[in-house]
């Protein structure tokens, strides 16, 4: 009888692991399913967290407008977010869940390009190649930033910040706004690719192509490093004008503590896009008081306060540059999917897949929180399927991020 | 002086500095494995644990730094009962890798566990110690190492005194030594188990306290860093041995601040480990280990 009850414990135990998410949706119930995949646990989770955060926002507001309409009938967005937690070999099990055992329209995420880049390399590479296999799954990613992780499938399009073009812009204005400051050092973090790629496929090849400033000392660590003395102590050395800090929180703030403690005072600090969030203001304003740093979000018009402080309010969601693109896709893929004429059932799936994806990549330019975000289409030359977007400089101001720089179609308000 | 010298002396002060907190984490894991012979890979959770239930008086009341230090030990001897109840008072004797399985999902269980309850945000902690460095002639000290040193001094001059001069220290040596004579002799080995408990998880409150605070901010991933350590430093050291383990622990921090000062950070845990390896294939044992019979 023990044993009968162990073997019938275990069966349904696995048929509840195997029993498809939230079966019996689609178009017979009312709903139309939105995958994700983030890091929702380990050291990446602030990232993850935060675009679940906002997505959630976004989807609560379509819901509580009625839904989409889809065929005629009101239907409400149902997500399916799942962990990665930033680790490749945890994302390949997931993209395979999300395609095949939640069968999602498509999917947000993932939040590491670590992750993305193995993901994505699972996804059809040629359209309408019968012997291509790979998995035709859209993906509409919010946060994965390394440079050319588009360009892997017709099935991936990036909301993502174009990185080598911030700072590109950062290191000109330097140069035209502050001639005098000319040496520069660098700290970045060598085991996270963004930090690394920011440094090596943005800031350095910058400050190659401008040759005005002359790097006079490049630190690195890890990014969960506890001690930065030593390498403090060489940015002593250097005592350069313009300090760029490529790095995230977890070591930036312990870090910035150290240049205080060894007196090391550059005239100004620029710090990596993903560090403008709330995160660098809860664990150390005041070391980080007056750090600079390119980003696409900054809370300065009426509509961006009311989603940064609804996101907050509903989901302890900080809004950044990686977490609000996970807002304005599910808007804007709210729009296409009420455009595309998708049947939304089990059946239909993988057509109704590619009439979103296709619309995705005419849409052209779309409405942001902050300003327009123009996608570029399959046969862009060089980023294709990744967005254009306006570039805010923003600054930390008595523990808080306020705007250092605006382009001139940017307002205020 | 010469300027490499004197590059040198500096990371040798840190790393002496730093490395007696290494000392202390080793300290508490050889303590444990000393006394029951299991390695606890939830120490380090333990120790994070402590310094996480100290900044709830901190945000509620905005407590002093003493009275954190104090939430911290008592924060983490409450972690540590849970994962001697959980992990090892109830597993069969004969399955030794079963603690270190138990152990492994604690760590995880309880990372995970701050990881919701903080919205993986890492923490701003206090800064008792102030923000500016000492300067000693040509160097700079952090006051918050400085600090690290005199507490790793008190709690081994504590232990030390504890394990040679009291009934309970007694008691311990002799369920480490030959636990069934001294079964035999009256020692409740149960008690010895959670009394060590105790004092390992009184200890990993210091640790946690010390660590955030030279951190300045608590991270829940910082335990998986602080398991590795403990670890590196235990095995360095010789299992078991506390005097190895202060060894293990001082000699791993200067290292590393010699390595990341003139080689740089990716050569730090190459040539740690390069060193372990050597240090076993010499002595086997680990520095200060008993050697095999």
């Amino acid at each position: 009888m023990k044993r009968l009850w162990r073997i019938g414990s275990v069966v349904a135990l696995g048929a509840l692991l195997a029993w498809p998410a939230g079966a019996g949706a689609f178009q017979s119930e009312g709903t139309v399913r939105i995958g994700a995949m983030w890091a929702l646990s380990g050291p990446g989770a602030f990232f993850g967290k935060s675009s679940h955060g906002l997505a959630s926002l976004a989807i609560d507001e379509i819901n509580e407008a009625g839904g989409l309409v889809v065929g005629g009938k009101r239907v409400k967005m149902q997500l399916y977010a799942e962990d990665d937690a930033c680790n490749p070999e945890q994302g390949l099990a997931v993209v395979r869940r999300l395609a095949t055992v939640d069968k999602v329209l498509f999917s947000l995420g993932p939040s590491c390009s670590s992750v993305a880049e193995p993901v994505f390399g699972t996804l059809q590479k040629r359209l309408d190649d019968p012997g291509d296999t790979g998995l035709q799954l859209l993906f509409f990613t919010d946060t994965a930033t390394k440079f050319g992780l588009a360009k892997l499938s017709p099935w991936v399009f990036r909301n993502t910040p174009d990185e080598p073009a911030m700072y590109d812009f950062v290191v000109k204005y330097l140069k035209e706004n502050y001639p005098d400051l000319k040496t520069v050092m660098v700290a970045y973090e060598s085991d996270f690719a963004h930090s690394a790629s920011t440094w090596k496929l943005a800031l350095q090849p910058a400050l190659e192509r401008h040759k005005y400033h002359q790097v006079v000392e490049v630190v690195d660590w890890r990014w969960l490093d506890n001690e930065f003395g030593a390498q403090v102590a060489k940015l002593r050395r250097a005592n350069a004008d313009i300090y760029f800090s490529l790095t995230h929180t977890p070591s930036t703030c312990p870090s910035f503590r150290e240049l205080h403690r060894q007196r090391v005072k550059p005239r100004i600090i620029i710090g990596v896009t993903s560090i403008a969030a709330g995160e660098v203001l809860r664990q150390c304003p005041d070391v980080a008081e007056g750090l600079i740093a390119p980003s696409n979000f900054a809370p300065i018009t009426a509509k961006a306060k009311q989603v940064a402080d609804k996101a907050w309010e509903r989901y302890s969601a900080d809004s950044h540059i990686h977490s609000v693109p996970a807002y304005e896709n599910v808007h804007l893929m709210k729009v296409l999917i009420e455009k595309a004429g998708i049947k939304n059932t089990e059946e239909s799936l993988l057509e109704d897949r590619r009439k979103v994806r296709d619309l995705l990549a005419r849409v052209g330019t779309f409405q942001g929180v902050v300003g327009k975000i123009k996608m570029n289409p399959d046969d862009h030359p060089v980023r294709p399927r990744d967005v254009d977007k306006d570039m805010i400089l923003v600054q930390v101001k008595s523990a808080k991020w306020t705007v250092f720089w605006l382009p001139a179609n940017l307002k205020q308000n | 002086m010469p300027r490499i010298l004197l590059d040198a002396t500096e990371q040798l002060l840190n790393g002496l500095m730093y490395g007696s907190l290494y000392a202390l984490i080793g300290g508490g894991f050889t303590i444990l494995f000393g006394v029951m012979r299991k390695l606890n890979l939830a120490y380090g959770s333990t120790i994070m644990a402590g310094a996480y239930v100290s900044l709830i008086p901190f945000y509620l009341f905005g407590v002093p730094a003493w009275v954190m230090l104090l939430s911290s030990i008592a924060g983490a001897v409450a972690v540590g009962f849970l994962v001697e109840l959980v992990c090892f008072r109830f597993l069969r004797k004969g399955h030794e890798l079963a603690p270190l399985l138990t152990t492994i999902g604690m760590l995880i269980v309880i990372d995970e566990a701050i990881v919701h309850a903080t919205g993986a945000v890492g923490l701003e902690y206090a800064r008792p110690f102030g923000e500016e460095s000492l300067a000693w002639g040509p160097f700079l000290v952090r006051p918050d190492y400085l600090a690290i040193l005199v507490a790793a001094l008190v709690c081994f001059s504590l232990i030390f005194f504890l394990i040679h001069r009291t009934r309970l220290g007694r008691a311990m040596r002799a369920v480490a030594e030959r636990p069934q004579a001294a079964q035999i002799l009256g020692v409740s080995l149960r008690r010895i188990n959670v009394l060590t408990f105790a004092l390992t998880s009184a200890l990993a409150g210091v640790i946690g306290f010390f660590a955030v605070v030279s951190v300045g901010a608590a991270r829940p991933e910082m335990a998986v860093w602080l398991t590795g350590k403990g670890l590196v430093v235990t095995v360095l050291g010789g299992l078991g041995s506390l005097r190895g383990a202060i060894l293990g622990g001082l000699l791993l921090g200067v290292l590393e601040f010699e390595t990341m000062w003139f080689l740089g950070t990716s050569y730090r845990d190459i040539l740690a480990f390069l060193l372990l390896f050597a240090i076993l294939v010499v002595r086997p044992a680990g520095l200060a280990g008993a050697r095999a019979t």
